[in-house]
């Protein structure tokens, strides 16, 4: 059995039935980047739109292990439909939770919460994370 | 000199007596395998990346910090000359286990990857010229990959790849002008450290020497399972590090050859490398090697457990240990070869490495990785520091398992297990 509860079954939901994955490429999207670790292969885009000040659509696509993966499909349902600020604030938020600080967490994240534990995965938990800052802080969020 | 008579170490006791690897006695030489709860039932099977430390080794450095620790080649009281007889004796160690010519040829440095990089940077760069070619192969670690290639880009040289066959071999017939007045370096791996491939590096060798092409060979996953005598290889260098045979991290072998050893200018440079230090580096005189090669104080208590860990894979004999290894790893690989969303890219030809490789269809290798580890399976997962021949293959990662001597069929059975649950888990 896995001791760590890395693979809780929300986790594992989100892998084999990402939400918000695009098959092909984002073209329809405003903003498109891409977040990737040679080091393991993880190679994703995340792309959304901004209208009124909210995000919506949200999609990403690519490759990565389940972590890198759930995470990517739970954020995007976590900040669809939300203010631009929401997601800045939830960004930095997962930063600051996955680093270990204590934080309170949208529910809709808290499966990723045995990553803490997991140092070797932080980064491909936040892979789709950081894609998002990046893509806001060109939409000067 | 100090006359005082060096006790021999405990290192000499003779692990292995009958010539067949008992594990679970060998096992029991290692403290790690009882020493706490992460480990008393670990089946440790990453000794590709690091090896486990036995009792021998440890107690070898230990004595050198508790009995005669001192300055290396620096002092002249009693206990320094000790010191540096013992440093010296380690020296000798390893020029006995290579089978070197002379003792001037070996010289310690951090890491085989060090010792690369000190070929590429003090041997190769001043005298490879546009135009010319470096060779290497596909299956390098990018330790014996990168310093090349920054090389042949400071210098306008080509690096060039020896490439694959669909058997995980190297494809020499493909590349007609390897052995050619163009060449300017051959580094190569012996066995790799994904696939578990043992090249024939001796053929290799003899074919350069007709055209006077150096050689530089990366022992680091060849050395425990196979005996190394230079001489007979005739290569021109040959590296690997201590921590995959059983010795500490911090500390590799760098052999150059006896008519190579004008042609390596130092690149570390500091104290105990130096005879005069002039007003300009023009005017200033290195000393002899292997003196000249070692900048800074010396790694004493790593070349101590180097030189036990020498005692001890000759204690238990090479033959001994690839016959063991490559048990475990072709009960393995069979069993394995009966999943069907399984790929396995180890050649089944070179399972004597203890190496095996594979990717799964639905999970990641990093997944696998940690749903194993959470099974008391230690395995790695992901590129290997081999990035050039994971993108030949296709894939962005596999999940490695490398087995040694204190490796058992209960840990092979624990492979099986910890897949069978992640299989589960990700059903």
């Amino acid at each position: 059995m896995s001791d760590s509860q890395l693979y809780k079954a929300q986790l594992l939901d989100h892998f084999k039935k990402p939400r918000n994955k695009a098959v092909g490429e984002l073209t329809t999207m405003q903003v498109v980047k891409r977040g990737s670790n040679p080091r393991c292969g993880d190679d994703i885009e995340v792309g959304f739109c901004l209208n009124n000040n909210t995000i919506e659509p949200i999609q990403f696509r690519g490759r990565g292990c389940s972590v890198c993966i759930a995470s990517a499909s739970m954020m995007t349902e976590s900040i669809k439909g939300q203010p631009a600020e929401y997601a800045k604030k939830i960004a930095a938020q997962m930063q600051r939770w996955i680093a270990g600080e204590d934080v309170k967490m949208p529910e809709m994240l808290l499966p990723l919460e045995a990553v803490r534990q997991h140092p070797a995965r932080k980064k491909c938990v936040m892979l789709a994370w950081h894609a998002l800052v990046e893509g806001m802080e060109e939409c000067n969020v | 000199m100090s006359s005082v008579v060096l006790s021999k170490t405990r290192t000499n006791q003779r692990a292995n007596a009958s010539g067949q690897i008992d594990p679970e006695r060998v096992k029991a030489l290692f403290p790690i395998f009882r020493n706490n709860e992460l480990t008393r039932n670990l089946s440790y099977l990453d000794n590709a990346a690091t090896s486990q430390k036995p009792e021998v080794v440890m107690q070898a450095m230990d004595d050198a910090m508790r009995l005669f620790h001192s300055p290396v080649n620096r002092g002249f009281y009693p206990l320094a000359e000790q010191t540096t007889t013992r440093y010296e004796q380690a020296r000798e160690r390893l020029k006995s286990f290579i089978g070197a010519e002379t003792d001037t040829s070996v010289i310690f440095t951090a890491s085989a990857t060090d010792s690369i990089n000190q070929v590429a940077q003090g041997f190769l760069l001043a005298r490879l010229k546009p135009g010319q070619n470096v060779w290497v192969t596909r299956m390098e670690h990018h330790s014996n990959y990168l310093p090349w290639q920054d090389v042949c880009e400071k210098s306008g040289a080509s690096l060039r790849i020896i490439e694959l066959n669909s058997t995980g071999e190297l494809d020499l017939d493909r590349h007609p002008d390897i052995f050619s007045d163009t060449t300017a370096m051959i580094a190569l791996t012996q066995t790799s450290n994904v696939l578990g491939t043992t090249n024939d590096v001796k053929a290799i060798c003899e074919q350069a020497k007709q055209k006077h092409i150096p050689v530089l060979i990366d022992a680091a996953q060849a050395v425990v399972s196979n005996t190394i005598n230079v001489q007979q290889l005739g290569c021109d260098f040959l590296v690997f590090s201590a921590h995959k045979m059983f010795a500490p991290t911090g500390i590799g072998l760098l052999y150059i050859a006896p008519d190579r050893l004008d042609q390596v200018q130092p690149v570390r440079l500091g104290g105990g490398m130096v005879d005069f230090a002039a007003d300009s580096i023009a005017d200033t005189t290195w000393s002899e090697a292997p003196h000249c090669f070692e900048a800074g104080s010396p790694n004493l208590v790593g070349a101590i457990g180097f030189a036990a860990a020498c005692d001890f894979v000759e204690s238990l004999g090479q033959a001994n240990i690839k016959a063991h290894i490559g048990e475990l790893a072709t009960t393995l690989y069979q069993q394995l070869s009966h999943y069907p969303n399984l790929h396995l890219v180890s050649p089944a030809k070179h399972l004597s490495s203890g190496i095996v490789s594979f990717y799964h269809d639905v999970i990641h290798a990093h997944d696998l990785a940690q749903i194993m580890g959470d099974s008391g399976v230690a395995v790695r997962a992901g590129h290997h520091c081999a990035q050039p021949l994971l993108r030949h293959l296709g894939v962005s990662s596999t999940l490695r398992i490398s087995i040694s001597v204190y490796n058992t069929n209960d840990d092979i059975n624990a492979v099986m297990n910890a897949l069978a649950h992640a299989e589960k888990v990700f059903a």
